[in-house]
C-alpha cells in the first residue's frame, strides 16, 4: 500500500506564540496559498490542538494530517475553498 | 492632594480587563453582565462558569473573529443586539482569545471586557468565608468555587489546623499570615479523587505532620500503598488545638478510611467537618473505589449507627462539597445544623436499609475517569507537574448522589 505523504507549500512557525495568536496566523496564511495547497503549521501552546480542530471544521479547511514532536504539535492543512 | 487637571477634549477611560476577583464579585449578587465565552463547543460544554447568579451567557468560539475580524459580528445578531452601554464578559482557557474577541467588541462600540488568565483563573479562584471569629478561636471556610471543594481552617490560640487543603497552598498560607497563627496540623478526611489534596505541598513545605486513614493510603484500584510521609489516624484519636478537641469518627463507606473530625469548643458547641461522608443535601458516592454493592451498606451504617449515635444534633456540619449554591446561607457559608440536616437531606431520609441501598445504587453518576488518577498523586504513586495537575481538575466535582446535582 503506498504511504502518503504531504509535502507543504508553505511553513508557519508558531512555536512560542500563545493563544489566540497561532489560529489568527494560521488564518492569514492559508489565504496566501492557492486552493489545494497545503501550508505546515508548527505551534508550542498545547490549546492550539483543540483550537486547530474547531477552526477547521468552522472554516472547512482540511487538517490533513497531525503529529506531536517533543513539544510542539504539528499540523499540515489543506486548503479547500 | 491636587487632582491633575482633567485632558482635554474627549477622552474616554475604557476598562479593558477584570480579575476573577472583580468578576467574582459582580456574579455573587443580581446582575446584567452578558459572559461571552469563546471557547471550543466540548469545552464549553464540559464545564462553564456558574454561580449563584450566573449570568446570561453566550458561547461564540473565537474562531470565527480570527477568520472574518469585525465582520464575524454580521453573522452575530444576537450579540449585536447586546445594548452598547450592557457589560459583556469575555472569557476563554488563559485570556489570550477572549482578549482578542473583547478589543473586537469594544472597537465596534460595545462595554467589553476580558477575564484575565480565563479559565484558569477562575479553576484557582478561592473565597474565604469567616464561620465564627471569637476571642477563643476562628474557623474558616476556603471555597474552590469552579469546582464546589471546601477546606477548613481552624484557628485557636495562635495555631492552626487545615483540614482537606485544596491544591493551592497559597491561599492558606496568606489566610494563615493575616491571621497571624502557626500551622500545627494537616488533616484530610480521606484519600480525595475529586481534587488534588494540597496537603502533601503544605506538609513538605512547612514540616507539619500529615493525618490520613491508612485504609485510603492504599490505592482501592492499584492495591499499591502510598509512598508519602504521613501519620496513621485512628478512631477516637484526639488532637488539641488551643480551645477547641478535634476528635477522629471513623466513618467508612465513601472510602473505606473516611473520617469526620469533630471539633468542640469549650462551651460544647460542636463542628462536624465530613469530608465526603455527608454533604448537606446529600452524602458521599460509594463507588468510586470501585466497590459500590460492598460499600453501600457500609455507608447505611456509618450514617446510621457511627454519625447518628456520635455527632450531637445541634452541630454545624461543614462538608467537603456543595452542589448547588442555593445550599449556602445568607453569608455564603455552607453549613447547616445536624438536626436540620435528619429533615432534609435526602439520604438521612432512610430507615430501611435495603431501601437506601437500592437508592443508592441506582443514583449513582458516571464516575469520571481522571478520579482514579487522582487517588495516585493522593497518595504520591505519581507527581504530575502544573499543566497535567490543572487538566486532572477540570469541571466540577461528582461526589455526591446525582439527585443532588438534578435540582
Amino acid at each position: 500500500m503506498a504511504k502518503t505523504e504531504f509535502i507543504p507549500d508553505e511553513t508557519l512557525d508558531c512555536s512560542g506564540l500563545n493563544c489566540p495568536i497561532p489560529i489568527l496566523k494560521t488564518a492569514e496564511a492559508i489565504k496566501k496559498i492557492e486552493v489545494g495547497q497545503i501550508l505546515q503549521v508548527i505551534s508550542t501552546d498545547p490549546g492550539t490542538l483543540l483550537d486547530m480542530e474547531a477552526w477547521s471544521l468552522q472554516t472547512g479547511h482540511d487538517i490533513v494530517y497531525s503529529r506531536q514532536r517533543e513539544a510542539s504539535n504539528i499540523f499540515y492543512i489543506r486548503r479547500t475553498i | 492632594m491636587t487632582l491633575p487637571a482633567a485632558p482635554s477634549g474627549e477622552t474616554k477611560i475604557e476598562i479593558e480587563e477584570i480579575t476573577v476577583a472583580e468578576f467574582y464579585e459582580k456574579i455573587s449578587q443580581e446582575n446584567d453582565l452578558l459572559l461571552l465565552d469563546v471557547r471550543s463547543q466540548d469545552d464549553f460544554e464540559s464545564w462553564r462558569i456558574e454561580s449563584r447568579y450566573t449570568p446570561e451567557t453566550m458561547h461564540i468560539p473565537y474562531q470565527i473573529f480570527a477568520e472574518d475580524g469585525p465582520d464575524a459580528l454580521e453573522e452575530l445578531p444576537d450579540l449585536m443586539a447586546i445594548p452598547d452601554d450592557r457589560e459583556i464578559v469575555a472569557v476563554c482557557a488563559k485570556g489570550g482569545a477572549s482578549d482578542f474577541v473583547a478589543a473586537i467588541l469594544r472597537d465596534e462600540g460595545k462595554t467589553a471586557v476580558n477575564l484575565i488568565d480565563g479559565m484558569i483563573a477562575w479553576g484557582n479562584y478561592y473565597v474565604v468565608r469567616p464561620i465564627v471569629e471569637n476571642g477563643s478561636y476562628q474557623i474558616y471556610q476556603v471555597d474552590r468555587v469552579a469546582r464546589g471543594c471546601l477546606s477548613h481552617v481552624l484557628v485557636s490560640q495562635g495555631q492552626a489546623a487545615i483540614i482537606d487543603p485544596l491544591r493551592h497552598v497559597a491561599h492558606y498560607k496568606e489566610l494563615l499570615e493575616s491571621v497571624g497563627a502557626q500551622l500545627s496540623l494537616l488533616l484530610d478526611t480521606h484519600a480525595h479523587a475529586d481534587h488534588i489534596s494540597g496537603a502533601i505541598a503544605l506538609a513538605e513545605a512547612t514540616g507539619v505532620p500529615y493525618y490520613l486513614h491508612p485504609y485510603d493510603a492504599i490505592h482501592p484500584f492499584d492495591m499499591l500503598p502510598a509512598v508519602i510521609d504521613y501519620e496513621m489516624l485512628h478512631d477516637g484519636q484526639r488532637f488539641r488545638l488551643g480551645d477547641l478537641t478535634i476528635q477522629v469518627l471513623h466513618t467508612p463507606g465513601h472510602t473505606l478510611g473516611q473520617v469526620n473530625y469533630l471539633a468542640t469548643d469549650q462551651t460544647g458547641q460542636s463542628y462536624a467537618f465530613t469530608g465526603d461522608n455527608i454533604f448537606l443535601q446529600s452524602f458521599g458516592r460509594p463507588d468510586l473505589g470501585g466497590q459500590g454493592e460492598a460499600w453501600a451498606p457500609i455507608v447505611y451504617d456509618t450514617i446510621f449507627h457511627k454519625f447518628k449515635d456520635n455527632v450531637p444534633d445541634n452541630t454545624w456540619i461543614l462538608p467537603g462539597h456543595y452542589a448547588a449554591f442555593e445550599e449556602a446561607n445568607g453569608e455564603g457559608v455552607y453549613t447547616k445544623r445536624l438536626a436540620d440536616l435528619w429533615r432534609e437531606n435526602i439520604g438521612l431520609q432512610f430507615e430501611h436499609q435495603d431501601h437506601f441501598i437500592t437508592y443508592v445504587l441506582t443514583h449513582l453518576p458516571q464516575m469520571p475517569e481522571q478520579y482514579v488518577e487522582i487517588k495516585r498523586v493522593n497518595i504520591g504513586l505519581t507527581q504530575p507537574d502544573e499543566r497535567m495537575a490543572s487538566e486532572l481538575e477540570l469541571g466540577k466535582n461528582v461526589c455526591a448522589l446525582s439527585d443532588a446535582y438534578e435540582t
